[in-house]
């Protein structure tokens, strides 16, 4: 197995530069345990609340690297057939239905029974070959050439088994198929885990990762994303907003507004050229940060409060 | 390094953070990338190895402050560290004056001269000239450091006796004096000792100052014991107390731990859950079962006409627990309902029952409120005398036609039916539909049947019944009760 060098993750200060260049601030924690994930060839289970940009900490990566991002999305009843490889079913059968025209010509002059068996076993298990094999996420990832980074996301909705499956990928980055042997990564990929944390994860396969928690950022990491993502925000505005947006998520609310949020709204102040965030404004567009009507209302009735916390 | 680093795991440990040794190795070599110049980013970086959930995070965080603020701030040079990492944590060692150099300072101002400490203490070497023990103890390397308020070299050696003395097996607040004594020895105050005892037989002046000498020394090594005893016993003190908690009768915890044991309990419930997870989902289709296709098509010629699939088993295991909440058992029900709700949070397929003078199903409350609410509101609602007959009434109403063949039923309660009609012909439905019924009863076995209880007939509706009156029974039977439902 090659172990790449990633000249990109050689510091933890590099990383932050070369992130901070990507559009993606993120905290000294954060690119640490990129780093460290780098550097010892463990993946990372990023936890933390929807919206703070675990997936998207990935893609950065994927783009920084310049290696292609492998993405598995997990879901309830996820299986070894969808992760890792399945067999060309479709295709086995025509071949086997095609070839069996063949075999007379095949066995022709073979004298007995045990001569045709033993001339059939010279054929091997060509059904059972790389070529009738189809690569699904995992198998994919091993099989880059150069490298790539793989990205298991929300392996919390996957089911317990899932886990086990992947503990065999996520410690000696191969994976085994029964009927071939073990398929060894050609180059380590840096692989990324996110959960939403909706359920316990087994201690097996948190032993095998670095742990990373993004919480929600701080206001001054919250403007600095705004402004590099949405550049057009006034200062004021920016420093508005981002407070607003934070003593929102002091509030009792289903769905606490994240970072995608905080960036679509401030999008979408630019396009109703809003400099200021007054009352009427706020009232009209919390629909962009809250997904829920009762937190809407929650807001709504201490509208004031809030900006004035902005202010 | 490495020891220290090792040191630090095992306080980890002792603090309930499972570390195993390969995430140890991680550590060290993440501790070695970092390099030791920012003490932030190691800490990141320790914690990004060593810890696997935020509530570990938390703990970590202050443990490293303590043990490596204290390694590092109190040991200058010699420290946790070694050499090379000091010069870029210069500015922690410098920004709080440690006591030592304080109370050193001190004793030299009080002295005749602001001497540096390189010449020692005028008034003692006065009296050395007539004492030899005194000349041989100013002499040694310990009363140099502190006659020269040496922080450094003086913690480095209370760092190694300590070490020497085996302080890291402090256990109890009753060995600190033991542990002190023995790195004093270590560290030769046996010397010093002499020397005052000398002096004092000559009624020297000097003996003054050579004692608050002594007492410094005194003083620190009690301070670094103290400081040693929260780090390592703590954790281990806390493990007792959990051990002694869930061997104790959930009736006489006293209320002042029941917030330790509402921690406890949930964490049981969380580990059984995890342990006994439901089986994955079953699959739309499944995997192609290329064997039993061609040989299904060996009839017709090798056309195959079929294919088969391979399915997995759907798993539908289910538990129905009722937990009685009337006042005769009023003491069990509190935990026992905190049992269940932590169990409903990590088990799909269970529904949980209240029960007193009748039963209402309260799942939906334990979904929606947060614990104390949810055990204030059952117990309100469902609160009063027994009567088990009209419960099992309300049960066969409510539940009796989703029993199957799947269906665990655990009923938590004492029998004690204030001489009401038991409803034992519902009991045995439950009993022939479910796939087992199981009795928890927190009195104890010689108490069953006696009285108003109706235990040893509802003995006959049962697969299983066992006495449950404290947590580590409870986890017990609820464990081998998660393994047969599967």
């Amino acid at each position: 197995m090659h172990i790449p060098e990633f000249s990109e993750l050689a510091s933890v200060d590099a990383i932050e530069a070369g992130f901070d260049r990507l559009g993606y601030i993120c905290s000294e924690k954060i690119a640490t345990a990129v780093f460290l994930a780098a550097r010892l060839g463990k993946p990372i289970l990023v936890e933390g609340p929807p919206g703070v940009g675990k997936t998207e900490l990935a893609k950065t990566a994927a783009t920084l690297l310049a290696l292609p991002l492998v993405r598995l999305q997990c879901y309830e009843g996820l299986d070894e057939a969808k992760a890792l490889y399945e067999w060309k079913y479709g295709k086995q059968l025509l071949y086997t239905q095609v070839l069996k025209e063949q075999l007379g010509d095949l066995l022709q002059g073979a004298r007995g029974l045990a001569e045709s068996v033993a001339r059939l076993h010279d054929f091997g298990d060509i059904f059972y070959s790389e070529d009738f094999l189809e690569p699904r996420p995992l198998l994919t990832a091993m099989r880059q050439e150069r490298g790539a980074v793989l990205l298991i996301d929300e392996i919390d909705k996957a089911d317990h088994e899932f886990e086990s499956l992947l503990l065999e990928t996520l410690s000696d980055y191969q994976v085994s198929i029964p009927e071939i042997g073990t398929i060894r990564a050609r180059s380590r990929p840096l692989v990324f885990l996110t959960s939403n944390n909706t359920r316990e994860l087994s201690d097996a396969l948190k032993r095998r990762c670095l742990h990373l928690y993004i919480p929600f950022p701080s206001r001054v990491l919250e403007e600095r994303i705004v402004q590099s993502r949405v550049p057009e925000v006034a200062t004021a505005l920016r420093q508005q907003l981002v407070a607003f947006v934070h003593s929102l998520r002091d509030l009792d609310l289903r769905k606490t507004p994240a970072i995608s949020e905080t960036i679509d709204w401030a999008r979408s102040l630019v396009l109703l050229h809003v400099d200021e965030l007054g009352e009427n404004t706020a009232r009209s567009t919390l629909n962009i940060l809250l997904k829920f009507e009762q937190d809407i209302e929650t807001a709504e009735a201490s509208l004031p409060e809030l900006l004035r916390a902005g202010a | 390094m490495d020891s220290s680093l090792v040191g630090f795991v095992r306080i980890l440990r002792s603090h309930d953070l499972r570390v195993s040794p390969a995430e140890t190795l991680d550590a060290m070599a993440a501790a070695e990338a970092l390099g030791f110049g920012d003490r932030e980013r190691l800490r990141d970086g320790l914690a990004a190895t060593l810890v696997k959930s935020r509530r570990e995070e938390e703990i970590f965080r202050v443990l490293f402050e303590r043990y490596f603020d204290h390694s590092a701030g109190d040991f200058a040079g010699a420290g946790a560290f070694g050499e090379g990492e000091r010069e870029g944590d210069g500015e922690e060692s410098t920004t709080e004056p440690p006591p030592a150099t304080e109370a050193a300072g001190d004793g030299q101002g009080g002295g005749a001269s602001g001497e540096s400490g390189e010449s020692g203490d005028p008034i003692l070497n006065r009296a050395a000239t007539e004492s030899d023990t005194l000349r041989e103890l100013l002499a040694s390397p310990l009363m140099q450091a502190l006659l020269g308020g040496k922080r450094g070299e003086l913690s480095a050696r209370l760092r190694r006796a300590g070490r020497d003395a085996g302080i890291d097996d402090i256990r109890l607040f009753t060995q600190k004096g033991q542990y002190a004594r023995r790195i004093l020895t270590a560290m030769g105050e046996e010397q010093l000792r002499g020397a005052v005892i000398d002096l004092e037989r000559r009624e020297d002046p000097a003996i003054d100052r050579l004692r608050s000498y002594r007492d410094l020394l005194r003083e620190q090594v009690r301070d670094y014991v103290d400081a040693q005893y929260l780090l390592h016993a703590e954790g281990h003190n806390r493990q007792f107390m959990d051990d002694v908690l869930a061997k104790t009768r959930l009736s006489n915890i006293e209320q002042h731990y029941t917030a330790r044991v509402r921690e406890l309990v949930q964490r049981m419930a969380r580990k059984l859950a995890s342990r006994h997870r439901p089986r994955q989902q079953p699959r739309r289709r499944g995997r192609l079962d290329m064997a039993r296709t061609l040989r299904a098509g060996i009839p017709n010629d090798g056309v195959l006409m079929r294919t088969h699939w391979r399915q997995r088993r759907k798993d539908r295991a289910q538990v129905l627990a009722l937990c009685d909440v009337s006042g005769s058992v009023a003491a069990y029900a509190k935990f026992l309902l905190i049992f269940l709700y932590s169990l409903q949070d990590v088990l799909p397929r269970m529904r949980s029952f209240a029960f007193s003078s009748h039963l209402g199903e309260v799942s939906g409350l334990f979904e929606e409120e947060p614990l104390e609410r949810a055990v204030e509101l059952v117990n309100w609602r469902y609160g009063g005398a027994t009567d088990y007959g009209a419960s099992l009434r309300d049960f066969a109403r409510l539940a009796l036609n989703d029993i199957n063949r799947h269906t665990s039923v655990i009923i938590l309660g004492d029998a004690r039916n204030n001489r009401g009609d038991p409803e034992l012909p519902i009991m045995q439905s439950i009993y022939q539909r479910s796939k087992q019924v199981i009795w928890l009863n927190p009195e104890s076995r010689r108490a069953w049947g006696t009285g108003d209880s109706e235990m040893h007939r509802y003995l006959s509706t049962c697969h299983f019944a066992a006495e449950c009156h404290n947590l580590r029974q409870l986890e017990k039977v609820v464990d081998q009760l998660l393994r047969s439902v599967r």
